[in-house]
């Protein structure tokens, strides 16, 4: 039982940005993936779910190859996801947001969506009182009718991440959630990411602040340049001299 | 209690509307003709206003299903002599499978070039009912269509009877907007990458609901013929098309109610505007105006907020802000009006 990618390399036109990568989220565990800037991670993301398609390597879920799966069935399977830059519809309200974000598990037709008195009305009401209660846990309660437009970078990741909960993935792909939020919604972000761990969902973590993941993660993996360059425990990863030159920018390291 | 409230107030003011105009219509009986045409271009526009307004997919091709509806139930009753009653289906059915069929390869286009297509696609319909000899009637067209069943030639009747369509139409549009589904239609709109992310098949939901659009023209095109009696290739055609979409972001393609009330304008200014040719001068310069104050349309969002907030001012606040009836908030929830 994983997430799993194998032997993962793609190209755009000249540039690899990614050279045989393998990686495995298993479910309940919380992986750390870190690295600088154009070093991969958010095309690995992307290779993950179905955004990229990869010239090499396979994907798979629980045993299962999803390699030519498309995002939004790769999505319907179990696989959620937060963007970089969070992509909501900023005129829409907070709830809507999250309303949209259960998507992934209704099976509901699209004339049973028009007609009256039909049981998708009676969907309607339970997913939001579903919706406004996972608002709640992520303290936005007070904004849950404003536009979504109107919420800080901070709030906007924590709408995203309650968004992708809402879908009840059985793998969560987070891209740099704790990316410019400040440190009370990073400690509620992290609270948030250990439960879904804790409920047995497989969290797959990218970020920048590697004090932050390796604080989170059980394990970690390192991608420099399209390459794994280290993983292992947060510790071993932190303290790789490949990761510390990466970090800090020196050319070679000294063997 | 509330949402159920807003599920029903398009559909309310749709049959106050009608019925009050109706009842002038006794004082001058034109009226219910012009009932019908609103009617007509109402069912026309309504879907268009649902997958431009909602699912950012635009179609120049609307008055053109409409002309394939009413050309397959001429044919129909005309030739085989089956019944209205029962040409009705495949008067919906062939524009409904022609559009799912083509769908998929076009609505992946950007919008300029998917105008362009459907414009197109007009076109070639046009082009195959002038020349298709004596099985469409070529440039006559073909007359002797039948009355509509029960309703007859009665012009109250046939009136009530497509602003029946109508309201159906504008039921089933209101409860989409508020659904699972509706709300997928909205993200695809906003963002396709974010509409997949959130499990959307978006090509399958825009193929669909462009397929129930051409169908609802369709049926608008059944109407046509069967009241009138007669179609010919300039009875419904391109020309058409463009006046729909007029009518839907004029009238605001945001707002379940926008495309009716671009095609009661549009009716009504037609009648009481003199001299055809300048008509195009005159719906140009209208369009330019609007869209400049508003460019939502007449029933932009921003226009009904403020509407909202005039109706709730005579009203005590029954409602603290911390109750849990959702607030009037943009977007997907204009769509009540």
């Amino acid at each position: 039982m994983s997430l799993a990618a194998s032997g993962i390399s793609i190209r755009f036109g000249g540039l690899v940005a990614l050279n045989d990568v393998a990686v495995s989220v298993s479910p309940g565990e919380i992986v750390g993936l870190v690295g600088p800037n154009g070093a991969g991670k958010t095309t690995l993301f992307n290779c993950l779910t179905g955004v990229a398609r990869p010239q090499h390597g396979r994907v798979e879920l629980d045993g299962q190859d999803i390699s030519h799966l498309r995002l939004e069935h790769r999505v319907r399977l179990g696989i959620g996801r937060t963007f970089q830059t969070p992509r909501l519809d900023l005129a829409g309200s907070v709830a809507d947001a999250v309303m949209l974000g259960f998507y992934p598990r209704l099976k509901q037709s699209l004339f049973a969506a028009a007609v009256p008195f039909s049981s998708a009305r009676r969907t309607e009401d339970d997913l939001s009182a579903r919706a406004r209660a996972l608002i709640a846990e992520f303290h936005l309660a007070a904004d849950a009718d404003a536009p979504a437009g109107e919420l800080s970078l901070g709030h906007l990741r924590l709408l995203e991440v309650a968004r992708a909960l809402a879908g009840e993935p059985r793998y969560l792909l987070l891209d740099e959630p704790a990316a410019g939020i400040d440190e009370g919604d990073r400690d509620l972000l992290a609270q948030a990411i250990r439960k879904a761990a804790a409920r047995g969902i497989g969290v797959l973590l990218v970020e920048h602040n590697v004090g932050f993941v390796a604080e989170l993660s059980q394990r970690m993996v390192a991608l420099v340049t399209g390459e794994v360059v280290a993983q292992g425990t947060p510790a071993d990863v932190v303290g790789d001299p490949h990761v510390v030159a990466a970090y800090l920018g020196v050319q070679r390291v000294a063997a | 209690m509330n949402r159920d409230a807003r599920l029903w107030t398009a559909p309310a003011v749709v049959v106050v509307a009608f019925v009050a105009v109706m009842l002038l219509g006794l004082v001058r009986p034109s009226l219910h003709t012009t009932m019908f045409t609103i009617g007509l271009y109402a069912l026309i526009a309504l879907p268009l206003g649902l997958i431009y307004g909602q699912g950012g997919t635009i179609s120049l091709a609307q008055g053109s299903f409409a002309a394939l509806g009413a050309y397959t139930s001429a044919i129909l009753t005309t030739r085989y002599g089956l019944a209205p009653a029962l040409s009705v289906i495949p008067a919906i059915l062939l524009p409904a499978v022609l559009a799912f069929a083509i769908a998929r390869p076009i609505l992946r286009l950007p919008e300029l070039s998917l105008a362009l297509v459907t414009l197109s696609l007009g076109t070639v319909i046009a082009v195959g009912l002038q020349r298709g000899g004596d099985f469409t009637g070529s440039y006559v067209g073909l007359s002797g269509a039948p009355p509509l069943p029960i309703v007859g030639k009665n012009p109250v009747l046939v009136a009530i009877a497509i602003w029946t369509a109508v309201l159906l139409v504008v039921v089933m549009y209101s409860h989409f907007v508020r659904s699972a589904r509706g709300r997928a239609l909205n993200a695809i709109r906003v963002d396709r990458l974010l509409a997949e992310a959130m499990g959307v098949n978006v090509p399958l939901d825009l193929a669909t609901l462009f397929a129930a659009a051409a169908g609802i023209a369709g049926l608008a095109g059944w109407f046509y013929v069967h009241s009138i009696g007669y179609i010919a290739p300039d009875s419904l055609n391109a020309e058409t098309s463009a006046n729909i979409l007029f009518m839907v972001v004029l009238g605001g393609r945001r707002a379940v109610l926008g495309p009716i009330l671009g095609a009661a304008f549009f009716t009504f200014a037609n009648d009481f505007l003199p001299g055809a040719e300048t008509h195009g001068l005159f719906f140009g310069t209208i369009l330019v105006l609007i869209l400049l104050l508003s460019p939502d349309g007449i029933l932009s969002p921003q226009a009904m907020r403020a509407m909202r907030r005039l109706v709730g001012r005579g009203r005590p606040p029954a409602n603290a802000p911390a109750s849990a009836t959702p607030a009037p908030i943009p977007d997907a929830k204009e769509a009540a009006l």
